[in-house]
């Protein structure tokens, strides 16, 4: 029974067999963190303050169409090509949504309040690495490297001095509004998975193109 | 007969062939999936997944629609609601038998 619930699950890796999904993260995290620099060192009313809805819009496109050109070009011609039930389609997409709304929306509650997010903040990097080992690692062996890279990563930053975190906010508007070491850890985590993420994302489509080849029609 | 037994008597012997059981577990998973798919995944040769989608056709477990994606022909096969009807059946019986 173990090895049919095993070929249950095997449709849901294959969906991440290229790494485009960890490439996609990568990129939507790497992105978070250049609209974090820009709008820390920016004035408000500055024109650069107000592009980051530009780059965001530029992340999802690239993430849309990078994705889609990689699997019709690369992925169904070499191991063909799946369509998930729509139902988890469904599902998934909202549940995303309203994740998204519950953090920013309790983001801005704390930011406007003057809560001190320091120590929420410094335990982030907890957070990306649980969601790697349980959407990437468990499948394959060399990605529990990752996880352990991206864990003391995230636990180093968290423990590194006042001093250090705030470099990052130093001739800023930040420290009048929010706190610097925040900031700091809040950017140094977003860079921090995000790298990993890409990384792993990379070696995977490397190891799946090195692996595969499109069969002689 | 003990029912353990009569479990396994009773059997799906389409389904319970190792070759097309693997198929209709990937499809059971899936909206829909190419001949390609199946053929990597499975590890079974052209030929072999040939014969085993015929013959899950014939038993109207499986629906293959051919076309193409591009200007490369693509099979698609998906499971009929009695292909999955009767792997949710095969499921609940090899539990009962195991």
């Amino acid at each position: 029974m173990n090895q049919i619930d095993s070929l249950l699950e095997r449709p849901k890796a294959y969906c991440n067999i290229d790494g485009v999904s960890e490439l996609s993260v990568g990129v939507m995290t790497l992105t978070f963190a250049l609209i974090q620099w820009v709008q820390v060192h920016t004035t408000r009313n500055s024109a650069w303050h107000k592009s980051t809805w530009f780059i965001f819009m530029g992340m999802v496109a690239i993430i849309h169409y990078g994705s889609k050109a990689i699997k019709e070009h690369i992925t169904y011609p070499r191991t063909g090509y799946v369509e998930y039930p729509k139902s988890t389609q469904r599902l998934s997409a909202p549940l995303a949504a309203a994740i998204a709304v519950v953090i920013v929306a309790g983001l801005s509650v704390a930011v406007r309040s003057y809560w001190d997010l320091s120590m929420p903040v410094s335990f982030m990097g907890l957070l990306f690495a649980v969601i790697y080992a349980r959407g990437f690692a468990r499948t394959v062996a060399w990605k529990w490297a990752m996880f352990g890279i991206l864990a003391a990563g995230s636990l180093v930053i968290a423990v590194l001095p006042v001093d250090v975190m705030g470099i990052l906010a130093k001739d800023s508007w930040v420290p009048g509004v929010l706190s610097a070491r925040a900031t700091g850890v809040f950017w140094l985590t977003l860079m921090l998975s995000g790298v990993t993420f890409l990384v792993s994302g990379a070696i995977t489509f490397w190891l799946y193109l090195r692996h595969t080849q499109a069969p002689a029609q | 007969m003990n029912p353990q037994v009569r479990n396994i008597a009773e059997l799906d012997r389409v389904i319970h062939e190792p070759g097309r059981l693997m198929v209709v577990a990937l499809l059971f998973a899936v909206e829909r999936a190419d001949f390609l798919y199946l053929q990597t995944e499975t590890g079974l040769n052209k030929g072999t997944l040939s014969s085993h989608l015929s013959r899950l056709e014939e038993e109207g477990y499986v629906e293959v629609t051919k076309g193409y994606r591009g200007k490369v022909p693509q099979t698609l096969l998906c499971l009929t609601p009695a292909g999955r009807k009767a792997f949710e059946q095969y499921r609940k019986k090899m539990r009962a038998a195991l």
